[in-house]
This record gives structure tokens, C-alpha cells and sequence, in this order.
């Protein structure tokens, strides 16, 4: 079975953000970049999948940039191979220019199971894993806080919002996206280390995948960047609890008009 | 790609930031305990040695990673960011025996012993200063002689770090005069240890004696040959000091890192103490010696190998780090003023932590001495 693993480099959560003179686009410019943290716990479930079932990891990403940083970083967790598709194409890619060309790379590879975070720590659209789905034909489940193979039927736990779970069983093939707790990611072992320079990473372009730039043109397009306003000075209510708790309904009501 | 001083190979790069999250999420929340109690973390040790920490330097085929004089530089310095007293733990663990022992032991040697302390489910240290040689190493006073099969150790050595947990010890002792390297187990008859020394800082890995009494060594644990004994110490020696080095580098950026963000933060007469000059001068000395630091330990560790002779560039990286930590855990504290010397925060224990530097694995004196003597006679050819 060969467990396909969608992985996108994000700038690190410790980066400083800025935008780009004019607003168009966030610069790149001294940006740390690493694997967003939610795929993380997808590597860690696929490689335990492999583990308990045999079979193969691949890595995918998508991206304009090199990832392959990132990508062998990523395989010193344990996954055997990655396919970094990479194409000026994808500079201004949306969600869906993402999962067109994930999902035609994840096809020629012929993965059966596919996991990915349910969400990337930079755009945070929550997109690209249902969209790599519909585009296989395949179901996904997303937010999964455990996971179960048993040969080609799965079990997935999700949690649905006030402390609701949700059980789905299914058969493979299927998209399922990771959720905080889903596992504890390892450190990458320093043998790890050592080997996954020696791990097959494939780097391909669009054309390569049998894709145009017309393929994964973006229907959605961000034009227009600005900083967040800057936060008003704090209030700090004294007095008892009961009266504090009245007088901040009251101001929310009256003056920040949210209730 | 341009070239990193710092990180030479995506290796290193990987290696540095496996250690990093390591040191973060697993080292500095145990540091101050172990601290406070005067103790070694044997389960964090074994799970350096789950990461493959512990044979860092050891050729894949000896079971290690295979990896350099950087890559063990980079896990000291890395590790002392949060705990320098477990850095020297394990510097003594996986430099001072396991690097030592791989060069100087035989194939069945090895296969009795590494995959023991590989793991670390065997904790293991060195023995070489006694309590009347220190840095002069060769008026040591053990002695070695043979017995049958056997050879029966006599003396004492001091201040020998993991002696209170360690499993097994490489030993210099003399046999006729010439210094020569053992491997000895605890248990080998006649072998006790001290209690444990009490000491100012590095109080996260302990210190005893190991004293000898007629004690009984297997014949098959000479390492190498008789009178082999120099080589092994002279060659472990440049790694040793170039990984304390890197740790006084780490207590220095740990410091800088403090003494910054506490001047942002920290407000007096109506604006954060960063805008005073005094303060500045803290700031701004601390970090270029830091910087000089850093450069110099990294360059020299390029050139520092079990093949690869560099007692000049080794001592002067040790010679020249050591104070750095020092000082900058000293400015620091004085930035931080009351906050500083107290003990919710990690800069009065990287304080003391920072002056075993100026003193293990050789003096600034000696560092000097060495200096001199190897210059000499370098301009003199």
C-alpha cells in the first residue's frame, strides 16, 4: 500500500510576517520556513500506519518555491520518498491550483490513503484537503483525533465541537486530514537524519504532472494586504465580580455594540 | 547556496534543529530540578540515546552516526541553552568514553561495550585527574601492573563526572612509567567511589572519586597498547574542548537572548532600560564576543578529528569561549539587576554553570601553556 502524506511549508510560527511594499503580497524576504505544524501529525500517522501495515510514505508538496528543505527534513521522520512538485505556475496559486496539482501527482503514484493536516499555519483556508479529495473521487474525513487501518476498511474518530465524536468507517481509498492529538510526533533520530539525504525526492514541474498553467489558473486572488488595526488600549474593570460582570455586558452592549 | 559556518551540511542544519526542539520541549523543563538537587537525569540521557546522540562521532559501521567534530559541537551547544550541568553529563558520557573508547578499543572490545552505552542503558565516564595531577597529567600517580591474565589498578582519580552512576570507566594508570587506557566496570573488584562532590554549578551531572584498591581488571580490557595512553588522551582532548567551548557558547546565547528581551520589556523612569547606554553596553558587548565566539569554535571545529591533529586551534577556542559565558551570564544577571540573581530565572544557574568552563578539561592556564609551547614551536621551524 503506499500512504501518500500532503505537506506544505509554511513560515515558522516564531516568523515575523510582513507585507510588501505596495500591499500586494506578504513578503518572503527573512522568512524561516518549516512543515506546518498540523502535518505534522499527519507524517506521524502515516509512518505509524506504515509501521503497524507495511507499505510505503510519500511526501507531497506544492509550491513555487524549493520546499526541499523542508520535504528532507520531513523524510528523516521516517517516510521513504517525496515528490516536490515545484513551478513558477503556482506563484499566485489558490487553494484549488494547490490540490489540482497535489492530486495529480498523488494519482501517479497510485497512494491509497492519503493524510495531511487539517489545515496549513499560513493561509488557513482549510481548502486544499477536501478539494485533493473531491478531485480523486475519493471521500475524505477531516479533523481525526485517531485513526484505525484494518486491511482496507478504516476507522476514524473526529471531533465535532463540545466534546462530540464522531465515529466514520469506511473503505479505502480516502483523504483524512489531522487533528491536534491525533499522536505525538517524534523527533527525527539522528540515523533518521543521516539516511534521508540518501531518500529518493523528486522534483517536478507542472508539465511533468501533465498540467498547464491554465490547469491550476487561481479563481481566487489576494490583491490587497493590510496589517491588522492596532490593538485600542486594555480597560481593566474594578470591583466585585458581580458588579464587574455587569458593567462589561453593559459596555459590550452599548458601546462595542457585539451583543 | 552560500556556505554556513554553522551548519556545513543539511545534516547539520537537521541535526541542530532535532536538537533544539529536544533541548526545548524535553531538556529545559527538567534543568532546574536537577539543578536544585545536585542530580544527572539517567532517563534523559537514554533518550539521547534513543535519538542517536550518544555514538554522535562513531562511524555508522561501529554502530554510531557517523558524523563530525560540529555535529558533536552542535548538540553541546544546543543542549546548553537550557542545561549545560546535563551537557557535560553527556559530554562526559559520549566524548570522554564513547568517542574515546571507539578509537582506542578492538573489534571485541567494542562489541562488549558499545551497544551498552550507544543506548545509554550503560552510563559511563573517564578517569584521568587525580587529586595531585591535574593539569599535569603526567605526574599522575595510578599504577597498573600485571597479574596473571590480569592487571591490578592502584589509586585514586577526582572530580570524575557521571562517577556516581556510571556503569563502566576508560582509566589512565601507569604500567612501568608509560601512561596506559583501560576500560574498567564497576563492578570490578576493588573499584569504589566517593561520594558524591558537591560543587557551585553543573549541578545537573554529578562528581565523585573512583579509587582503586588492588583492583581487578580483565586482561582483555587494556585499550590499544601499553604506553598507548597519550595518543588517546591527547586525541580526545581537542573534541572535549571544542564541545565546552560550544557549551559556553550556548550559556552566552542563552544570556544574550535573556539580557535583550528583559531590556525591552523592563521599564524604569518611563522608558524600557534598553535606551540607557549602560545598559546598552551589556547588550552590545555581549553579543560580539558571542558572535567571536561562536565563529571561532565553528571554524576550528571543521578542522578537529579523530585523524585530524589541532591542539592550537583547540585550545584557543577554549582558551577564548570559556570567559565569554562567563561574562555574559555576569552581564546578564546585572541587566536583569534582583531578577537576575534570583532563582526563578535560568541566568543565575548558567552563572555558576559558566565558570567549570575556565576550569575542566584543562585551565585557561594550560590552554595558555599548550599555546605557547605549540607556537613556539611552530615559528621556530
Amino acid at each position: 500500500m503506499k500512504i501518500g502524506v500532503c505537506i506544505k511549508s509554511t513560515p515558522d510560527t516564531s516568523s515575523r510576517i510582513q507585507i510588501n511594499p505596495g500591499g500586494d503580497d506578504l513578503s518572503e524576504a527573512g522568512v524561516k520556513w518549516a512543515t506546518s505544524p498540523y502535518d505534522m501529525f499527519a507524517i506521524e500517522e502515516a509512518v505509524q500506519t506504515k509501521e503497524a501495515t507495511g507499505g510505503e510514505v510519500i511526501l507531497f508538496s506544492a509550491s513555487h518555491q524549493d520546499t526541499s528543505k523542508e520535504v528532507r527534513k520531513a523524510l528523516a521522520l521516517g517516510p521513504d520518498s517525496a515528490v516536490c512538485i515545484q513551478d513558477d505556475g503556482l506563484a499566485k496559486a489558490d487553494s484549488l491550483s494547490f490540490a489540482t496539482s497535489l492530486a495529480k501527482a498523488i494519482e501517479a503514484e497510485g497512494c491509497t490513503l492519503v493524510f495531511t493536516g487539517k489545515r496549513a499555519s499560513d493561509g488557513n483556508n482549510i481548502q486544499v484537503p477536501a478539494m485533493v479529495a473531491e478531485l480523486l473521487g475519493w471521500p475524505h474525513v477531516s479533523f481525526v483525533t485517531d485513526f484505525e487501518l484494518d486491511g482496507e476498511s478504516f476507522k476514524a474518530v473526529r471531533a465535532v465541537g463540545g466534546g462530540v465524536e464522531e465515529v466514520i468507517t469506511g473503505n479505502l481509498p480516502v483523504v483524512i486530514t489531522a487533528e491536534r492529538g491525533l499522536n505525538s510526533p517524534r523527533y527525527a533520530k539522528l540515523p533518521m537524519i543521516v539516511k534521508a539525504k540518501k531518500k529518493p525526492l523528486a522534483t517536478k514541474s507542472l508539465a511533468d504532472l501533465g498540467l498547464t498553467a491554465d490547469d491550476v489558473a487561481p479563481i481566487v486572488t489576494l490583491s490587497n494586504y493590510e496589517p491588522p488595526a492596532e490593538r485600542g488600549d486594555c480597560i481593566i474593570l474594578e470591583g466585585d465580580a458581580a458588579t464587574t460582570a455587569k458593567e462589561l455586558v453593559r459596555r459590550l452592549r452599548e458601546e462595542a455594540k457585539v451583543l | 547556496m552560500s556556505f554556513d559556518l554553522f551548519n556545513p551540511t543539511e545534516e547539520h542544519r537537521m541535526l541542530r534543529e532535532m536538537v533544539a526542539e529536544f533541548t526545548t520541549n524535553e531538556v529545559e523543563p527538567q534543568a532546574a530540578e536537577h539543578d536544585i538537587k545536585g542530580t544527572m537525569n539517567v532517563e534523559l540521557m537514554r533518550q539521547c540515546g534513543e535519538l542517536g546522540l550518544l555514538g554522535i562521532t562513531v562511524p555508522e559501521e561501529g554502530g554510531g552516526a557517523g558524523m563530525d567534530t560540529v555535529a558533536s559541537v552542535i548538540v553541546h551547544h544546543e543542549l546548553s541553552k537550557s542545561d549545560p550541568g546535563f551537557a557535560l553529563a553527556y559530554l562526559a558520557h559520549s566524548l570522554l568514553f564513547v568517542n574515546n573508547f571507539y578509537y582506542a578499543s578492538n573489534a571485541e572490545q567494542r562489541e562488549r561495550y558499545m551497544p551498552k552505552v550507544l543506548t545509554g542503558e550503560w552510563i559511563a565516564g573517564m578517569g584521568m585527574t587525580e587529586p595531585g595531577a591535574g593539569t599535569d597529567v603526567l605526574g599522575m600517580s595510578s599504577t597498573a601492573v600485571r597479574d596473571g591474565d590480569d592487571w591490578i589498578l592502584n589509586g585514586v582519580k577526582t572530580y570524575i563526572t557521571n562517577g556516581c552512576e556510571a556503569h563502566c570507566f576508560q582509566v589512565y594508570a601507569k604500567v612501568d612509567g608509560r601512561i596506559t587506557t583501560f576500560v574498567v566496570d564497576r563492578d570490578c573488584p576493588g573499584l569504589s567511589t566517593s561520594h558524591h562532590i558537591d560543587k557551585l554549578g553543573m549541578r545537573g551531572s554529578t562528581m565523585s572519586e573512583l579509587i582503586f584498591e588492588d583492583c581487578r581488571v580483565p586482561g582483555n580490557n587494556l585499550l590499544g597498547e601499553v604506553g598507548g595512553g597519550m595518543v588517546h588522551m591527547m586525541r580526545n582532548l581537542e573534541i572535549e574542548r571544542l564541545a565546552l567551548a560550544a557549551m559556553s557558547l550556548g550559556i552566552a546565547d542563552r544570556c544574550v537572548e535573556i539580557m535583550v528581551s528583559h531590556a525591552h520589556e523592563r521599564k524604569a523612569f518611563g522608558q524600557s532600560i534598553n535606551r540607557f547606554g549602560q545598559i546598552q553596553k551589556y547588550i552590545g558587548d555581549s553579543y560580539a564576543m558571542t558572535e567571536a565566539a561562536r565563529c571561532l569554535i565553528y571554524n576550528v571545529a571543521q578542522n578537529v578529528g579523530p585523524d585530524v591533529r589541532n591542539r592550537i586551534g583547540s585550545d584557543a577556542a577554549k582558551l577564548f569561549a570559556a570567559p565569554v559565558g562567563k561574562i555574559v551570564a555576569d552581564n546578564a544577571m546585572q541587566v536583569m539587576g534582583g531578577q537576575g540573581y534570583c532563582r526563578e530565572y535560568p541566568v543565575e544557574r548558567l552563572w555558576r554553570d559558566a565558570k567549570l568552563i575556565e576550569i575542566g578539561g584543562g585551565t585557561l592556564e594550560s590552554h595558555q601553556k599548550n599555546l605557547t609551547k605549540d607556537l613556539s614551536a611552530k615559528f621556530r621551524q
